[in-house]
């Protein structure tokens, strides 16, 4: 029986340490090119099939942005292989294969060769319900010998607000069409029943019902591969060769760890303002604002293993953002393919080298099983971002400049729904998101427009594929200046995309996953955090057409004065400025709507900046002269051909006056505590602040005594309660 | 075994190594000796001669001083002993209002001061900016690394530390 052998898979990993009990990797020593060139045979198997099955979906985010992945699992559901794409799906697919054996899903409903299982609840192994993830067994005689497995975002879920990561959603009720772990297919064809399920329950079911098909072509595909292996080499090699695969994954993590870091305790915190207070639809159930904190522990052991501890967060709640163990998971496992698997062979085995403490209760573990999971990535990405600058600050003490890196941040997703331009219904979520500014480099800038930790094969899309799929035209996409942290090397900057609403007269627009009042990543060794509390600008009834008959200048985005912005200095209508997820009353033809996504923190001191490229900075939009000077004290002069370039000596003059001016107004720490201790004893606070420290002192003993040592309290010393100050 | 010359770390450190040189070591095999290397090429760069035995910062770092191990500025500014959080010896300049966070960030939607400030963490001889933190006001300053030291000399680089 199936779930007999996960057992003993999982005694046999706890009673000698290695996968599966395989202390010895014994094919690898026999004939290591063998082996290697196998894995990669596999490898390519998923990257083949993964882009196979792109040319069959419909949706612009699997074709054109690629949010798709492949893997390779054994009988027992470990990751062997896979493709690149959307990775983070890797190990939550793993976690969903477990799932069933766990449930006797091998007796009811069975297993049988040909059949296809689906899955989108994030407790059983996903991340958020647009992440439906198909997998089918792959036999030989009659023997179980792996499965085939893929995963697709959906750009539309059929939930309480359209599109895939569902804002509204604050139950698990509201999230949309959810697939259980059920078998939907069989014989290699989807059942005729499911497809009409999601033909009734969704809003743009084209997007979900061809990546269906997509994905069963390429599991498919997969299937047959590794029939033709085993059948080429025999099913006792493939049995112990994949085992193999996984272990040497193990060790290779380990070792990475050993030669790129160094052991010890490292700290990082993070945080997300979540503000809902006067926002329409969102049911009265808890607090309308929220700041969640996300303070991370890691430990590396002298074996070389990672142990990730989220103690100290804050609880789930009634919203979208709460994550699932597997979501956790599966942020770690992306992470660490990013990071340290570059070298060995990349699948689950690299997990197993690491721990997660998901204190149960906390958004990262909730105890409660009908939470809303559907926009996790607003806590996860920020979380994963501070474990990127966690071990970072290892490669850093290592030497391994190359490799530091000040993390990923937040993407905000755009969704809308109602009545395209083609006057039929729609739904869809824009996925030009997954195209951010990166964090900075210990050695260099990060990337502008060109990374997101969900998926490093980052892509926007082409802005005339998604004019064909929505009523929205861009009169604007492009870059933000100055949406990089600050630092000797700045972070990437993001871009800004403004739209002109066209042929509709209901057009639901609907963004998640933008922080409000904080930002929600930080810069790394002097460097300053990505400015990511951004606003959304909109304008409605505007006078449009009238411009464009007069032929006069239209904005194409918010300008750089946060006060005015350019829409308000060129554009006469309703202007509305609002912070956190966009929700509000559905547009029409003629409205402007503005999305900015967000840029990477900074690395190191901002006076060490290089002046000659902050003037190529200035010259081409990633930077405003304003902030070259006043933040980095680089003056700037326009030569002969009217170009900009760095004055050196004024440049050095100004910076140490700058230094100087840094010493004057500062003072010591020690100085600084004993007055913020003060208001830390009057509770001095927002409510939202005070809630947040009254909540992570509940969930966690921890974080209360190093709170009240850190301040010096007595030790039943509690926060004051919220309310008005 | 990949290895690189002192001059190629430095340059890299430096962020001035040629990008397709830079990309090449990104994507080669790692050096097994670069920290040895790392800690010439940052021994070299000091004016002083307490022993480095690992940078925690690009001018920041922990030595073997004449009174034990230190964190230590590459000014010279000594911290104090190395398992104390290094930035409660520090200037500290908060930004917790509109104006002074409007410096930083002049052109872009800044936090509300009531939930997030800026901490900078600074060195109180050469004012080089070693930290930065962003978080609500009351939050405890964060000991960012506690490194095992011992443990990595002993364990993993094989060349135990003498008693401190």
């Amino acid at each position: 029986m199936l779930r007999e052998r996960l057992l003993e898979s999982e005694e046999l990993m706890r009673r000698t340490g290695c996968y599966d009990g395989v202390t010895e990797l014994t094919l690898r020593q026999q004939d290591p090119l063998k082996f290697e060139a196998l894995h990669t045979k596999l490898r390519a198997f998923c990257v083949s099939a993964r882009e196979m099955a792109r040319r069959i979906s419909a949706s612009p985010g699997v074709r054109e942005v690629g949010e798709m992945v492949v893997a390779i699992y054994t009988p027992e559901g470990d990751a062997v292989a896979l493709s690149n794409g959307i990775m983070v799906h890797v190990h939550t697919m793993s976690r969903f294969i477990k799932w069933m054996i766990r449930e006797g899903y091998e007796n009811d409903p069975g297993f049988r060769d040909g059949d296809i299982f689906a899955n989108n609840d994030a407790f059983i192994g996903t991340v958020q319900v647009p992440d439906v993830m198909d997998v089918m067994p792959i036999y030989h005689e009659g023997i179980l010998v792996g499965w085939a497995g893929a995963v697709c975002h959906e750009l539309e879920v059929g939930g309480i607000t359209p599109g895939g990561d569902v804002c509204l959603a604050q139950e698990r009720f509201t999230e949309g069409l959810f697939i259980c772990a059920e078998k939907v297919g069989q014989n290699d064809e989807l059942r005729r029943d499911y497809i009409i399920r999601c033909e009734r329950n969704l809003r743009m079911p084209i997007y979900w019902v061809l990546d269906e098909k997509a994905k069963v072509a390429s599991c498919i595909e997969i299937r047959e591969g590794v029939k033709s292996i085993i059948a080429e080499l025999g099913l006792d090699y493939w049995k112990q060769v994949t085992k193999e695969f996984i272990e040497e994954g193990r060790r290779s993590q380990l070792a990475r760890t050993r030669q790129l870091t160094v052991p010890g305790k490292y700290r990082a915190h993070t945080f997300y303002g979540h503000v809902t207070e006067g926002k329409p639809g969102f049911q009265p159930l808890g607090d309308p604002n929220w700041l969640y904190n996300i303070p991370l522990e890691m430990e590396i052991t002298s074996e070389g293993k990672i142990k990730l501890d989220f103690d100290g967060t804050q609880p789930w709640g009634f919203h979208s953002m709460n994550c699932t163990p597997a979501g956790m998971d599966g942020g770690m496992f992306v992470t660490l393919t990013q990071h340290m698997n570059f070298e060995g062979l990349v699948n689950d085995g690299a997990w197993m080298a690491t721990s997660l403490n998901l204190p149960e209760g906390t958004w990262t573990n909730p105890d409660n099983e009908q939470v809303a999971t559907a926009t996790s990535w607003a806590l996860l990405l920020p979380a994963y971002g501070a474990f990127q600058r966690l071990i970072s600050r290892g490669f850093l003490a290592r030497g391994y400049v190359e490799e530091v890196f000040v993390g990923q941040v937040n993407s905000p997703m755009i969704e809308m729904g109602g009545k395209s331009q083609y006057g039929t219904r729609f739904g869809m979520a824009h996925f030009e998101c997954a195209a951010a500014g990166s964090g900075a480099l210990a050695i260099k800038d990060g990337l502008d427009t060109a990374y997101v930790g969900w998926n490093p094969e980052s892509d926007m899309g082409n802005i005339e594929i998604w004019e064909q799929n929505m009523p929205m035209l861009y009169i604007g996409r492009s870059i933000l200046p100055n949406s990089g942290g600050p630092g000797k090397y700045r972070g990437g900057c993001s871009f800004i995309s403004t739209w002109l609403i066209s042929k509709t007269d209901h057009l639901r627009l609907v963004t998640s996953e933008h922080s409000s009042r904080v930002f929600d990543n930080a810069g790394m060794c002097g460097g300053y955090p990505a400015p990511t509390c951004q606003m959304h600008r909109v304008v409605r009834n505007t006078n449009i057409d009238e411009l464009v008959a007069k032929r006069q200048p239209l904005p194409h985005g918010i300008g750089t004065d946060p006060e005015r912005s350019d829409l308000e200095r060129l554009v006469l209508g309703d202007h509305e400025t609002s912070e956190g997820p966009y929700i509000t009353a559905p547009h029409k033809a003629g409205d402007i709507f503005t999305h900015a996504y967000n840029g990477g923190g900074g690395f190191g001191d901002v006076l060490e900046r290089d002046p000659v490229k902050t003037a190529s900075d200035v010259e081409n939009g990633f930077m405003t002269r304003q902030a070259a000077e006043q933040v980095y004290g680089i003056v700037l002069i326009e030569n002969r051909d009217g170009a900009l370039e760095a004055d050196l000596h004024a440049t050095a003059d100004r910076r140490e006056r700058m230094r100087n001016q840094r010493l004057e107004r500062a003072r010591p720490v020690s100085l600084w505590l004993d007055q913020e201790r003060r208001r830390v004893m009057a509770g001095d606070f927002a409510p939202e602040v005070r809630k947040m420290y009254r909540s992570a002192m509940r969930l966690s003993d921890r974080f209360a005594a190093e709170f009240r040592s850190f301040w010096g309290l007595a030790g039943d010393h509690e926060v004051a309660d919220g309310g008005v100050r | 075994m990949t290895a690189y010359g002192t001059e190629i770390i430095r340059d890299l450190i430096a962020g001035q190594l040629p990008w397709h040189q830079t990309k090449h070591i990104m994507s080669a095999y790692k050096d097994e000796t670069r920290f040895l290397t790392y800690l010439k090429v940052v021994q070299d760069r000091v004016k002083w001669s307490d022993r480095i035995l690992l940078p925690v910062g690009p001018h920041l770092f922990i030595v073997q001083s004449g009174h034990g191990r230190v964190t230590k500025c590459e000014c010279g500014h000594d911290f104090g002993n190395y398992r104390r959080n290094w930035k409660l010896s520090a200037l500290i300049h908060v930004r917790n209002d509109r104006e002074s966070l409007r410096e930083i960030y002049p052109n872009n939607d800044i936090p509300d001061p009531e939930w997030m400030e800026i901490r900078e963490f600074l060195c109180p001889s050469c004012g080089t900016l070693h930290e930065v933190e962003a978080c609500p006001p009351g939050y405890p300053v964060l000991f960012d690394f506690e490194p095992d030291l011992d443990g990595f000399y002993r364990d993993w680089l094989k060349a135990p530390l003498s008693e401190e």
